[in-house]
């Protein structure tokens, strides 16, 4: 008898707790909302899209490279330029801090709110001896960007999305005991439209106000992101900005493959006289390999190596620090003109990100 | 004078286990089935010990179009959890309730990422909840919104 009851203890009571859990889950595909179902809205994100940094401190450095300038007289935009010094730039890198804190994260609006500021140093041989403003000035500053921007994602229906985003960016090559004037500061921004088709796909279409490769430009956007179905395999693009291939090696750990466009105009201070601003248009493609790497829990490293392109890096006074827009046809002058050689660059981060 | 003390011990104790049965019937009306916004599944939340779970009922795609086999949970970090089956999967652990139609110290999952966050959940009526997911600090979360089904015919 006892032997019987402990069969039972044993074998039959776990199978009856087993049967128990085994819910019958077709009970619930016919069910009915108690009042109403919620409406459905576009994701901002997709499946497998790159880790969505909060925080992201970096430190960003170039290869030695040879930085040709011409004498400061006035150009025609597309004229000839003579080289007046030839110099070898040692080193150029510095900082990277940005914060990107949502204000309202909801599934009908998300609203965020940024912060970015950054820093580059430059090293340059020979550069006071040179006898050359634009070198010196270079060298004995650095150029910062400190920026405030904001980013509105606005689900019209459970497909369509509307993207806005804002940027102010006070460029130059001030220290924060010596700021510049904020008239200087530079407006950014972009508009977009664009479709969720499925969780693996999202695009969409726009345009912009921006100073990615140092002028003020005004350019059409394409966003295109995309997962394999088999989440391993996509594509990041915001062109011309940036345009990325990607391959989730595992879940905590990614490689990128594509380039950015990065950029700016900053007012150099030593060079600016009788209320004019003497802007530095600075603009490179950076073609690279990007390894984002999970370190723990929501902080995750990532490292880029690449090619610094220059795209350009010429010089414009701007009367009484008023901007103006050149584009493919103005006739505007260029104040002076630097080549930059080929660099290799190499940066690496830290950011606290959301999947 | 000493009837009064009894009186009043008598009310005071009834107040406390007035509230006490208010305050449960206020935490347990978050038991039942719920659909996010997005309405790929269908969670059904349960009192186990004193707190709140919530695992996967129902999906709308069941299937995985790359195994054509019933979903699992693959995209966890745990590698000894990728083969367990998503129906069934217990996405919310943990809530406490703490008053005014909140739960919290729950954690919510996301089969989509493998990710699980700290989670709120806020009862806006008797068939809405609001659930935020978040890391660290509420401000790096986003909130979704729950409706609650019931059976057929259960109006």
């Amino acid at each position: 008898m006892n032997i019987k009851v402990l069969l039972f203890s044993f074998f039959l009571v776990p199978l009856l707790m087993v049967a128990q859990d085994e819910e019958d889950y077709s009970m619930y595909d016919d069910l009915e909302y108690a009042d109403e179902g919620a409406t459905t809205f576009a994701s901002p994100k997709i499946i497998g899209l790159s880790p969505n940094r909060f925080i992201n401190v970096a430190w960003d450095v170039q290869s030695p490279y040879t930085m040709n300038t011409s004498d400061t007289i006035g150009y025609l935009p597309d004229a000839s330029w003579e080289i007046k010094e030839s110099s070898n730039v040692n080193y150029t890198g510095g900082l990277r801090l940005n914060a990107n804190i949502p204000i309202i994260s909801r599934n009908n609006i998300v609203w965020q709110m940024g912060a970015n500021y950054m820093n580059t140093n430059f090293s340059i041989d020979d550069a006071d001896s040179s006898g050359d403003p634009i070198l010196s000035e270079l060298n004995r500053t650095s150029l910062s960007t400190t920026g405030l921007f904001t980013t509105v994602f606005k689900p019209l229906n459970d497909k369509q999305f509307l993207i806005f985003q804002g940027q102010a960016d006070y460029n130059g090559n001030y220290t924060f005991t010596d700021f510049h004037s904020f008239g200087l500061t530079k407006y950014s921004a972009a508009v977009l439209w664009g479709k969720r088709p499925h969780d693996r796909l999202q695009w969409a279409i726009g345009a912009s106000r921006t100073y990615r490769v140092g002028e003020l430009n005004y350019v059409p956007i394409i966003m295109y992101n995309w997962t394999s179905k088999k989440e391993k395999w996509g594509t990041e693009i915001l062109f011309p900005a940036k345009a990325n291939g990607k391959y989730w090696m595992n879940k905590n750990s990614l490689i990128m493959f594509g380039y950015e466009l990065e950029g700016g105009s900053y007012h150099l201070e030593g060079l600016s006289n009788n209320g004019n601003s003497f802007e530095l248009r600075r603009g490179a493609v950076r073609p690279r390999i990007e390894w984002n790497r999970k370190l723990v829990g929501f902080f995750w490293l990532n490292a880029q190596l690449g090619t610094r392109i220059n795209y350009g890096f010429t010089y414009d006074e701007l009367e009484n620090g008023k901007e103006f827009f050149r584009g493919f046809f103005g006739q505007q002058e260029i104040a002076a003109f630097s080549s930059l050689g080929t660099s290799l660059y190499g940066l690496v981060g830290i950011s606290f990100v959301s999947l | 004078m000493k009837k009064f003390k009894i009186l009043a011990i008598i009310f005071v104790g009834l107040f406390l286990l007035t509230s006490m049965v208010v305050d449960s019937e206020d935490a347990d009306k978050l038991v039942g089935v719920w659909e996010p916004s997005n309405k790929k599944i269908k969670v059904k939340i349960d009192k186990i010990s004193g707190k709140y779970y919530g695992k996967i009922v129902w999906l709308r795609e069941p299937i995985d179009p790359v195994t054509g086999k019933p979903k699992t949970d693959k995209n966890n970090p745990d590698e000894s959890l990728k083969d367990v089956p998503l129906k069934g999967f217990r996405m919310l652990k943990d809530f406490v309730y703490s008053g005014n139609g909140e739960w919290s110290e729950g954690t919510i999952y996301d089969p989509q990422n493998g990710s699980t966050y700290s989670s709120v959940i806020k009862l806006k009526d008797e068939n809405t909840l609001d659930i935020r997911g978040f890391i660290g600090l509420k401000t790096f979360g986003r909130t979704d919104v729950w409706k609650r089904l019931i059976m057929k015919n259960k109006k």
